[in-house]
C-alpha cells in the first residue's frame, strides 16, 4: 500500500524552476530514499509532502491526506526532522523531548525514547552542550515522540564523523523495524546504499530513476589492467564479459557475474603476463553518471 | 500550550539579558536615586522608559529573530501546533518581563527612595499600555527585518541609544538643545517619556505624546507583520 503519492508536483521561485514534474510513491515500511547532489530540489520535495510548502501544480496525498487542506491532521501522524534547524541552546533534553510530545494527540512516553536513543545520561544537559551526534539522536527522538506512521529525515548525517554516521544508521533501521514508513534525503551514496530500499535519484527538479540501490547499480562490472607483452587477446567470447576497450597496452574489460574470474582464467590459459589489475564494482555514483551525463559532485 | 508557556519562561529565565533588563534600570535609578529630592517626578520615569526600551529593543527583536535563524519556528511548524502560538507566547512573556522590571523600580524607588508614586493610575496604565506597544512594535520590526540574532541584536543596540538621547534618558529634556528636543517628542520612547513624567507630575498626559505613541504602535507593527518571514 502506498502511504506517499507524489503525482507531477512543480514549483518555481522567480525564474528558478526547482521542482519540474515531479512524482513518486512511497510504500508503507519501506526505507525510501530521495537521492541527488545539492541543490537539485531534494529538500524542496520533502518540505511540499510534508505541507511545509506549497506546490504550484501537482498533487501531494501522505496517508490519504492533503499537506496543505489537511495539513494539522497530516501533522499528528508523520514526523519530521528538518536540514538545518537546531534548538535553543539552553533547553534540556527532556524538556525538548517533553514539550514536543505535549503538541500531539497521544505521544509516546519520552522518557522511553530518552533510554532507547541513548540520551538517559544526558537527560538534564542542556542542547548546547551536546555532542553533535547526540544532537542528533534527540532530532530522531523528537521526529518520534508523536507515534508518526512517516517519519522525515532530511541529511541526518550531515557533518557526523564516520562512527556516528554509521551509528545513526544502525539507528535509522531501527526505526524501521519499528513499523514507521522512512523517507531519507541524502547526498550521500554509501548512505543511500546502505539503508533504503528504494531510491528515487533527482536531478535538477526532475526524477531521472526510481528503483532498488542494487537495481541502479546493475550488476556490471569493471576490470582494467595492463598488458606485460604486446600480445593480441581476443576477450569477446569469455563468458559474462559484455564489453572489451584497449588503448596501447592498457585493456578495460566489463562484464556481468562471475567474469573476471573467467577473464584471468582465460589468460592464464594463453600465457599472457599482466600487471595492475583492478576491478571496480560499479556504484551508485556510476548509475548517477549515467543517468544523467555528468559527475554526481 | 501549557507546557510551551513553561518551557519558554525557563529559556526567558536562564537567557543573561532578561535579567540586565531588570537590573540595568534599577542600578540607574539606585545610583542617581541617592541625589533626588524627596517627591522627586523625573528619575522614577527615566528608570521605567530605560527598562521598557531595553526589553523591547534588545530581548524582543534578539530573541525572535535567533528563533527564526535557528529553525526553531519552522520545525514547529511541522507539528501539530502553530508556530504563531510561540511567538504569541514569548510577547506574552516579554510584556510580564517588562511590567515585572517596571514594578520592581516602582517598588524600590516608592519605598526605599521616598520618590513620588503618581495618583493617576488609570493614567499611567494608559501611558504604560501605549509605550509598551509603541516600543514593541519597533523590536518586532527589527525581529522581521534582521536576517538573524546577531543582527537584530546589533541593530536594537544601535538604535536604543539615539533614541534614549532624543527621549531625554541620557541627559535632562530641559538642557538639550531645543531643536532635538522638539525632534525627540515625535519619537517613540521620547513620547513615552513626556507622558510619564506628566503623570507623574499629577497631570493628564499630553494628547501629542498619547497619539506620537499610538500611531507608532499602529503603523510600525503593521509593517512588521507584513515584512514577518517565518523561515
Amino acid at each position: 500500500m502506498a502511504v506517499i503519492e507524489v503525482t507531477g508536483l512543480r514549483k518555481r521561485y522567480a525564474d528558478l524552476t526547482v521542482l519540474d514534474g515531479v512524482s513518486f510513491s512511497v510504500d508503507e515500511g519501506e526505507i525510501f530514499g530521495i537521492l541527488g547532489p545539492n541543490g537539485t530540489g531534494k529538500t524542496t520535495v520533502v518540505e511540499c509532502v510534508e505541507g511545509l510548502r506549497r506546490p504550484d501544480e501537482g498533487t501531494i496525498r501522505v496517508l490519504g491526506l492533503d499537506p496543505i487542506k489537511d495539513g494539522r491532521a497530516l501533522r499528528e501522524r508523520i514526523g519530521v526532522q528538518l536540514q538545518q534547524t537546531m534548538l535553543p541552546d539552553t533547553i534540556k533534553v527532556r524538556e525538548a523531548l517533553d514539550l514536543y510530545a505535549s503538541f500531539y494527540a497521544d505521544p509516546r512516553d519520552w522518557r522511553e525514547l530518552l533510554v532507547e536513543w541513548g540520551l538517559a545520561d544526558k537527560r538534564d544537559a542542556r542542547f548546547g552542550k551536546l555532542s553533535g551526534g547526540q544532537k542528533q539522536r534527540l532530532f530522531i527522538a523528537l521526529a518520534l515522540v508523536g507515534k508518526p506512521q512517516v517519519a522525515f529525515l532530511d541529511e541526518l548525517t550531515t557533518g557526523l564523523d564516520p562512527q556516528a554516521r554509521r551509528a545513526t544508521w544502525e539507528l535509522i533501521k531501527r526505526v524501521r523495524a519499528s513499523g514507521v514508513t522512512v523517507v531519507l534525503v541524502s547526498h550521500f551514496m554509501d548512505e543511500v546504499e546502505e539503508l533504503c530500499d528504494r531510491v528515487a535519484i533527482l536531478d535538477r527538479g526532475r526524477v531521472v530513476a526510481i528503483d532498488t540501490p542494487g537495481g541502479l547499480v546493475g550488476d556490471e562490472h569493471r576490470m582494467r589492467f595492463t598488458l606485460m607483452g604486446d600480445d593480441e587477446v581476443e576477450l569477446g567470447g569469455v563468458p559474462g564479459v559484455t564489453g572489451v576497450s584497449r588503448t596501447g597496452r592498457r585493456m578495460t574489460v566489463t562484464g556481468t557475474g562471475d567474469f573476471a574470474t573467467a577473464v584471468t582464467a582465460h589468460l592464464a590459459r594463453h600465457h599472457v603476463l599482466v600487471s595492475e589489475l583492478r576491478i571496480d564494482k560499479r556504484t551508485l555514483e556510476d548509475a548517477f553518471t549515467a543517468l544523467t551525463g555528468r559527475s554526481f559532485d | 500550550m501549557r507546557k510551551l508557556v513553561v518551557v519558554e519562561t525557563k529559556l526567558l529565565i536562564r537567557e543573561p539579558g532578561a535579567l540586565f533588563s531588570l537590573l540595568i534600570p534599577l542600578f540607574i535609578l539606585v545610583v542617581f536615586g541617592s541625589t533626588i529630592q524627596p517627591g522627586d517626578t523625573v528619575l522614577l520615569p527615566m528608570a521605567v522608559a530605560i527598562a521598557v526600551g531595553l526589553v523591547a529593543l534588545y530581548m524582543v527583536p534578539t530573541t525572535l529573530a535567533t528563533y527564526r535563524e535557528r529553525g526553531v519556528l519552522r520545525r514547529l511548524a511541522a507539528t501539530p501546533v502553530r508556530p504563531g502560538n510561540l511567538l504569541l507566547v514569548q510577547l506574552v512573556l516579554q510584556l510580564v518581563l517588562a511590567v515585572t522590571a517596571c514594578a520592581l523600580l516602582v517598588a524600590v524607588a516608592g519605598t526605599v527612595l521616598g520618590a513620588r508614586l503618581p495618583a493617576r493610575v488609570g493614567a499611567v496604565v494608559l501611558v504604560f499600555a501605549l509605550g509598551t506597544a509603541a516600543m514593541f512594535a519597533i523590536g518586532l520590526l527589527i525581529a522581521a527585518a534582521a536576517p538573524n540574532g546577531r543582527a537584530a541584536n546589533g541593530i536594537g543596540v544601535l538604535l536604543y541609544f539615539p533614541m534614549a538621547y532624543l527621549a531625554g534618558l541620557m541627559q535632562p529634556v530641559d538642557q538639550m538643545p531645543d531643536i532635538v528636543a522638539r525632534v525627540g517628542e515625535y519619537t517613540p520612547l521620547g513620547a513615552f517619556g513626556q507622558s510619564l513624567r506628566d503623570v507623574w507630575a499629577g497631570a493628564a498626559p499630553g494628547p501629542l505624546p498619547l497619539g506620537v505613541m499610538a500611531a507608532y504602535a499602529v503603523v510600525v507593527s503593521v509593517a512588521a507583520a507584513r515584512l514577518f518571514r517565518w523561515e
